[in-house]
């Protein structure tokens, strides 16, 4: 079977899968999952990154602009439509990234993580400033729609929409990551000057992961901006874009669907312990990182994700059909 | 086809290449041979854009090299093969021969995979190993495979013979030898012709950075 096909196939069995599932649990877990969705879709970018070599401690930044591009539309255009929605926030993390990524694409280390949080932090302080917008309050977003009918109250409709949203985001970095252009974003992490003198442009290769993980932010902050209900500046602050960090990190770079996994437990352990242990949830968080870099230092995924075969090879040796 | 003119290359204080000069006619094996530390490689190097010339120039059938930049050099038909293979460990044999032709426009991937695999049969069954299990001398031979599948016009092969066994030194000259062509240019840099006597049409001899001897092999 075609692996692309199969790629989607699976990916469109296991949003069936998790759409059945939606239709059991309770009101609060379907909007836990929702918002994990969420930060595992930023999470999901970062992993792209990593992949080449590249830590961002600034997505925060584009998953603000999708949530606050997106979330003014909807209150001054009356646009409530989540297909628009999703698709103008996802546009505007792209194009917020591709405006960036000149400037940060030439750097690496711990230069790139630093400007990238630097961006962030000065859209945090310019939206705070920013009255007509709400401030350092942010604003509300109206009641989100689906082809003209208001999704149910329950969440579920929200939550269905996110995990469709979740495994097409995943089956196209799966597809993307397996590709030849993925595997050469995989090579430069290795060495640049390597892929350099082998004809690809390292700062393209960049150029292009960054984008990527910025639509893929501004998709998620959208989704969360509306599953809340609210957007405020917070999105974009740096303790955002390091939560989301330390969700790549233990979803690891070998699969495409663990930081959808560590983002929920991640929410989960937070809204726990929050109740529980309402001084120590870091802690906890804390502990779990530390087991996870012990026992599984290739991330959570490593667990089920074998090393994955590409497709530029296979449409060499099989032919197409 | 290739000229090298008083070329200087700067490696932090230390002049690696001092007023370097070669030319690489359409079709000939030049043989680059000089001690360890003579500067071969940084001449390669510098070729391939790598190692940055303080001075002199370098051009390709009277384009001036330095106004190219390095991930462009491979599609005028620059194949280059380091000393250190340059192989990315986690990808397969075949993955790695590919490599070049995923992001280079033109090159038809199948065919230049064929033409590897017609000049190094042995390259086939080793297929889909993971670059780091290969001993040292096969991964000398994907590397070739590599160069080769985007080296068109002007083969670099940085000391191809070096820490290999003898029985594949002896394979990499016949898969060289049988590379010769009137539209394929090869450089080799070496520190001994042992291997190569009778593949080349010329040798440059380099001694500290600078040019001592050129002639007929």
């Amino acid at each position: 079977m075609n692996p692309i096909l199969r790629t989607f196939g699976l990916a469109a069995l296991g949003a069936l899968v998790f759409i059945a599932i939606g239709l059991v649990v309770p009101a609060w877990f379907l909007f836990t999952m929702t918002k994990a969705v969420g930060f595992g879709l930023v999470a999901l970018g970062l992993v792209g990154l990593l992949r080449g070599g590249l830590l961002s401690f600034g997505q925060g930044l584009y998953y603000c602009g999708g949530a606050y591009v997106s979330g003014l539309m909807a209150n001054w255009a009356g646009v409530t439509d989540m297909i628009v929605l999703l698709s103008v926030g996802c546009i505007a993390g792209g194009l917020i990234a591709a405006l960036v990524s000149p400037l940060v694409a030439r750097y690496r280390g711990i230069f790139f993580a630093m400007l990238t949080m630097a961006l962030s932090m000065v859209a945090y302080g310019v939206l705070t400033k920013i009255a007509a917008i709400g401030g350092s309050d942010g604003f509300n977003v109206p009641k989100p729609t689906l082809l003209g009918y208001h999704l149910a109250e329950t969440g579920f409709g929200l939550y269905a929409i996110a995990v469709v949203i979740a495994a097409l985001a995943a089956a196209v970095c799966r597809v993307h990551f397996d590709s030849g252009l993925g595997l050469i974003a995989s090579a430069a992490r290795e060495n640049e000057l390597r892929i350099e003198y082998l004809g690809a442009s390292v700062f393209s290769v960049s150029t292009r992961s960054f984008i990527l993980a910025g639509g893929l932010a501004g998709l998620g902050g959208t989704l969360n901006g509306v599953a809340l209900g609210h957007v405020d500046p917070f999105f974009s602050y740096w303790t955002t874009s390091g939560e989301m960090v330390f969700i790549a990190i233990l979803g690891g770079y070998a699969s495409v669907t663990a930081v959808f996994g560590t983002a929920l437990v991640t929410e989960l352990v937070r809204s726990f312990s929050g109740q529980y242990f309402p001084e120590s949830w870091q802690m906890l968080l804390g502990i779990f990182l530390l087991l996870v870099i012990v026992f599984l230092p290739r991330g959570v995924g490593s667990m089920w994700a074998k090393p994955a075969k590409n497709h530029a090879i296979r449409s060499i040796k099989e032919p197409a059909t | 086809m290739l000229t090298i003119r008083d070329i200087n290359v700067k490696i932090g204080q230390v002049e690696a290449v001092r007023n370097f000069s070669m030319d690489v006619p359409a079709g000939s094996m030049i043989g680059l041979v000089g001690r360890n530390g003579a500067g071969k490689t940084t001449v390669m190097r510098a070729i391939m854009g790598l190692a940055r010339l303080s001075g002199g120039s370098v051009t390709l059938n009277g384009e001036n090299l330095e106004k190219v930049d390095i991930h462009r050099r491979p599609a005028l038909g620059l194949g280059y093969m380091p000393e250190t293979r340059g192989l990315i460990p986690d990808l397969t044999v075949e993955e790695n021969i590919l490599l070049p032709t995923w992001v280079m426009r033109g090159i038809d991937g199948k065919a230049r995979l064929k033409l590897v695999y017609d000049i190094m049969p042995e390259l086939m069954p080793m297929a889909d190993r993971k670059a780091l299990l290969l001993s040292g001398g096969q991964q000398k031979l994907v590397a070739l495979g590599r160069a080769l599948t985007v080296g068109t016009r002007l083969l670099l092969l940085d000391e191809p013979f070096e820490g290999v066994a003898p029985a594949l030194a002896q394979r990499l000259s016949e898969v060289i030898s049988s590379l010769r062509s009137e539209s394929l240019s090869t450089i080799m840099s070496m520190s001994e012709t042992t291997h190569s006597e009778s593949l080349l049409d010329q040798v440059w001899r380099i001694e500290r950075g600078a040019n001592v001897a050129a002639g007929a092999a």
